[in-house]
């Protein structure tokens, strides 16, 4: 129960606030005091540690302020959109998941009503959540490498793997998530999806050894990003065991990215011989 | 407020610790350009002058360039940054503008390296100021690097006026176009 008067530019932090009492009296005493006293104390100003943001996640960077045990408003929808993933098979990328979500973290229902309706914010911060996986996935590999217990993979295997390992995680959402490809493609959505997108696959080349700083360097993202949207919708409409049809599919498609690096660099030396080839007529003939 | 370190939300970026990104990634990416550019533009130079008497001044200077990209391409895979999109357009122009400046005569060649050279020298002054501004500590590599590449810079400015670049037909014009060119070149690789 709040017992001051908030003024409406508040209403996220009275909102959180609430929620933050409902489970601060499941949390330990001590604590539960002390954010209670704080809240109290400073009816009108802004809780210390939350940034000055909207009451929106925002997904193109912003990293949340943690002091201490005091967790933000940032974190607390962290927590209920994992929690709310469990229900996503059930439910779609909905409200309803992340009232149940909250639900289980003995949260009022009510808190849904922190985010969009649509489920924008439950699918950036999945998609978010796998991006991390992959890269700590990759950087682990990297590790291993490094100290010389694992081979190190040719180009295509490598990337083969990390578009399969990254569509993997999909799995277990699969029957709901051309629903999910769709609410990303909305208008409000697409800086923060493209931008997820484009940082993974800049990972995955990182992690593969990319160290061109050419115009290559654009190149081989574009094709990456080809490769990886085309083998997710055919992952959508395959009903192959495991899956198969879809790793075939990556397999010749990488393939054939491989094929067109080297016809590029075919095309690149037939080139130059024939510019040699000319400027040695034009000296001749000069001459 | 300036970014601080972007990680959770921005999922997978591996952010070196406590930089700057923003900020750090305009001054590799542009710098990049910046020395390629200047490399195009000594290599028009030398397709048209390699032989005359400035041929091995000119070839000298283009080799500390191509140190000088050397650099910033090692730099750029280290920070993760990207190229700026219009290199294959800085290749052309540079090496049109090189060659362009050299068919002016020895003069004319010079005249045009004292103008790029005076607008890069001045362009990582500024660079040093903003890193000056925001932590000399966490960036000393950085604004050694820069430092160095100024000074060198500066010298080629100086070799541009010792073989009478002033002599040039139509110096000040040339020389301002040029610089204006270079200034719209900096603003367009910062941020493409």
């Amino acid at each position: 129960v709040v017992r001051c008067q908030l003024s409406s530019p508040q209403r996220p932090l009275q909102a959180s606030a609430v929620l933050r009492r409902v489970s601060d009296e499941q949390k330990k005493e001590p604590l539960a005091s002390s954010s209670q006293q704080q809240f109290d104390s400073h009816p009108t100003d802004p809780q210390p540690e939350q940034e000055p943001q909207g009451p929106r996640p925002s997904y193109t960077g912003q990293g949340g302020q943690e002091s201490e045990d005091y967790e933000s408003e940032e974190q607390l929808q962290h927590r209920i959109l994992t929690a709310a993933l469990e229900f996503v098979p059930e439910h779609g990328w909905t409200a309803e998941a992340i009232a149940e979500g909250a639900k289980t973290l003995g949260l009022s229902v009510a808190a849904a009503g922190m985010f969009h309706s649509d489920g924008s914010e439950l699918i950036l911060h999945f998609v978010s959540q796998c991006n991390t996986k992959l890269s700590e996935l990759l950087e682990q590999e990297q590790k291993l490498v490094q100290l010389g217990e694992a081979e190190k993979k040719p180009t295509d295997q490598f990337l083969r793997d990390a578009v399969e390992a990254r569509l993997r995680m999909l799995i277990p959402y699969i029957e709901k998530w051309p629903q999910a490809l769709s609410i990303l493609l909305l208008p409000h959505n697409i800086p923060s999806s493209l931008n997820l997108l484009t940082s993974m696959i800049d990972d995955i080349w990182h992690y593969a050894g990319d160290q061109s700083t050419d115009f290559n360097w654009y190149t081989r993202r574009a094709v990456l990003t080809g490769i990886y949207n085309t083998t997710e919708l055919v992952m959508m409409q395959d009903s192959s065991p495991d899956f198969e049809d879809t790793w075939r599919f990556l397999e010749n498609r990488v393939a054939d990215a491989m094929n067109m690096g080297d016809t590029a660099n075919q095309v690149q030396s037939t080139g130059e011989a024939l510019v040699q080839g000319l400027m040695g007529a034009a000296v001749t003939v000069s001459n | 407020p300036a970014g601080g370190v972007s990680l959770r939300l921005c999922s997978t970026r591996v952010a070196l610790e406590g930089i700057n990104k923003p900020v750090i990634d305009r001054i590799i990416r542009v710098d990049h350009a910046g020395e390629y550019g200047a490399n195009r533009i000594y290599a028009g130079q030398m397709a048209v002058l390699g032989r005359s008497s400035v041929g091995p001044i000119i070839r000298q200077m283009w080799n500390q360039e191509k140190d000088h990209l050397k650099k910033f391409d090692e730099l750029m895979v280290a920070y993760r940054v990207r190229p700026t999109v219009l290199l294959p357009f800085w290749n052309v122009a540079g090496f049109v503008l090189g060659a362009g400046s050299a068919l002016l005569g020895k003069k004319g060649a010079m005249a045009c390296t004292v103008a790029v050279e005076e607008s890069i020298s001045d362009h990582y002054n500024s660079q040093i100021r903003t890193l000056m501004e925001e932590d000399p500590e966490k960036y000393k590599e950085l604004l050694q690097i820069i430092k160095q590449f100024r000074d060198d810079e500066r010298e080629h400015h100086d070799i541009g006026l010792e073989h009478d670049a002033e002599a040039a037909p139509a110096y000040s014009v040339l020389k301002t176009a040029i610089q204006l060119g270079c200034k719209a070149a900096i603003f367009l690789s910062e941020r493409i």
